[in-house]
């Protein structure tokens, strides 16, 4: 299966490139209410303006920084995280800093594959420990609402979105 | 030796039909009937797609027309996973959906023009997609795991056109006398080329089988009908008997003579948009 690896910009090269960040002179948006973070109201690629900052130390559980990284990232339509979402099926680091990213989507015909690739490149990338980023894309088991995490499933309710 | 161990171009002892030198059974021959396979339910899909987003603003209800929206985005979908299967059949996938002619299509023929009303959208895509779906569980049964990895999502979104083709036949069979009569001519006229597609019998595809990568012709077409006939006599209608139409069929490309018309060829390649591809 296709495998896609980008080689790791610059840097400080990638933050909000389709929308305004803190740094921008953007401003966090609040909480809006239990069990809903701020960055649902993000209008940025992937949530991106509400991203962290790097990782000071790299994680002592590797596999659990990515997920931890990738909590962060927005889906394109659905106001909740990847990981939420249920399309992370693995996440991995190489011995080389490779993060290798098994992903599925909701549809063979997402439309939003190429922003969801990118989101996830360039939020992995902030992290000093990942040197490039590789993702797989999966379908089996394929994706169904039954993936979504008690806590999307909460954030989605909240927001008015039956699932 | 799997057939999928076969593809792969491993010594495919134990089976006589593959061992034996020359064209006949080899690996390269058995390769070559997967590519076909592969490509022609790609093409399939590609055209179908096309047919269906023809329906967007046409359908009697604005949600019929959103479900055709839904359901053409999910035939380009998977025409995107089989087209990229193809290189690992020593094709170019970019060639193959780009810059074929239309001779060189292998969709279904009863794709070949537009559905000239809903009754034929609804009656030929119940056909068709019906083929597409047992087609796909005929693969489901192999082991060429790169298609076993993509089934399921696949057979999970066919099941949404199912559901939607078999609740509109339902409404226009219950409906005038014209409406049954033309949905009862669009499924009578699409099923004996859907049925000969599905499972043709031919060379290649005695390869496949005999590799244990799909069901038998007997065993897809009896699916197909077996699939379609109930629900076709529950709206009172019928399926048509064995029609014999091996006179007109195209072994290369797995399908009857002709072929899809210029417009719907030029849109799925993307003629027009070529100058503005980006990688």
């Amino acid at each position: 299966m296709a495998e896609l690896t980008r080689p790791r910009p610059a840097r400080g090269t990638h933050s909000a490139s389709r929308a305004g960040s803190p740094a921008d002179g953007g401003t966090r948006l609040p909480t809006v209410g239990p069990g809903v973070p701020g960055h649902v109201l993000s209008h940025a690629s992937g949530g991106r303006d509400q991203w962290s900052d790097p990782m000071e130390t790299p994680p002592a559980d590797p596999e659990q920084g990515l997920l931890d990284c990738l909590g962060e990232v927005l889906d394109p339509e659905l106001p909740i995280s990847l990981v939420d979402l249920g399309l992370i099926y693995a996440a991995r680091l190489d011995d080389d800093g490779t993060a290798r990213i098994d992903l599925t989507f909701t549809a063979t015909a997402c439309p939003c594959m190429a922003f969801i690739r990118e989101d996830i490149t360039d939020r992995l990338e902030q992290e000093p420990w990942v040197e490039s980023v590789a993702i797989r894309e999966v379908w089996d088991p394929p994706w169904t609402r039954d993936r979504i995490t008690e806590r999307g499933r909460r954030q989605l309710g909240e927001l008015g979105v039956g699932v | 030796m799997t057939g999928a161990e076969a593809l792969s171009g491993g010594p495919p002892a134990g089976d006589p039909d593959l061992t034996s030198p020359g064209l006949e059974g080899s690996p390269d021959a058995l390769r070559a009937a997967m590519g076909r396979l592969l490509l022609t339910l790609a093409d399939t899909k590609r055209i179908l797609g096309l047919r269906y987003s023809d329906w967007l603003l046409g359908a009697p209800a604005i949600e019929a027309g959103i479900a055709a929206s839904s359901m053409a985005q999910d035939e380009w979908g998977h025409a995107r996973l089989l087209y990229a299967t193809l290189g690992d059949f020593g094709e170019d996938p970019r060639v193959l959906e780009h810059e074929r002619d239309a001779a060189n299509w292998t969709s279904l023929e009863v794709l070949d023009g537009p559905f000239e009303d809903w009754a034929q959208f609804v009656g030929r895509s119940l056909v068709v997609d019906a083929a597409l779906a047992i087609a796909l569980e005929g693969l489901k049964a192999g082991l060429y795991a790169p298609i076993d990895g993509r089934l399921a999502k696949m057979l999970a979104e066919e099941e949404f056109h199912r559901s939607l083709l078999e609740a509109w036949c339902t409404r226009l069979a219950s409906g005038s006398t014209e409406a049954r009569g033309r949905l009862g001519a669009a499924i009578t006229g699409a099923f004996p080329a859907a049925l000969r597609w599905v499972g043709p019998g031919d060379g290649p595809h005695a390869r496949l089988r005999e590799a244990g990568l799909t069901s038998g012709a007997p065993t897809l077409r009896a699916a197909l009908v077996g699939r379609v006939r109930p629900f076709v006599r529950s709206l009172g209608l019928d399926l048509p008997g064995p029609a014999s139409l091996d006179d007109d069929w195209d072994g290369t490309r797995a399908r009857g003579a002709g072929q899809p018309d210029d417009d719907v060829v030029e849109r799925a390649r993307g003629d027009r948009n070529r100058a503005l591809f980006v990688e």
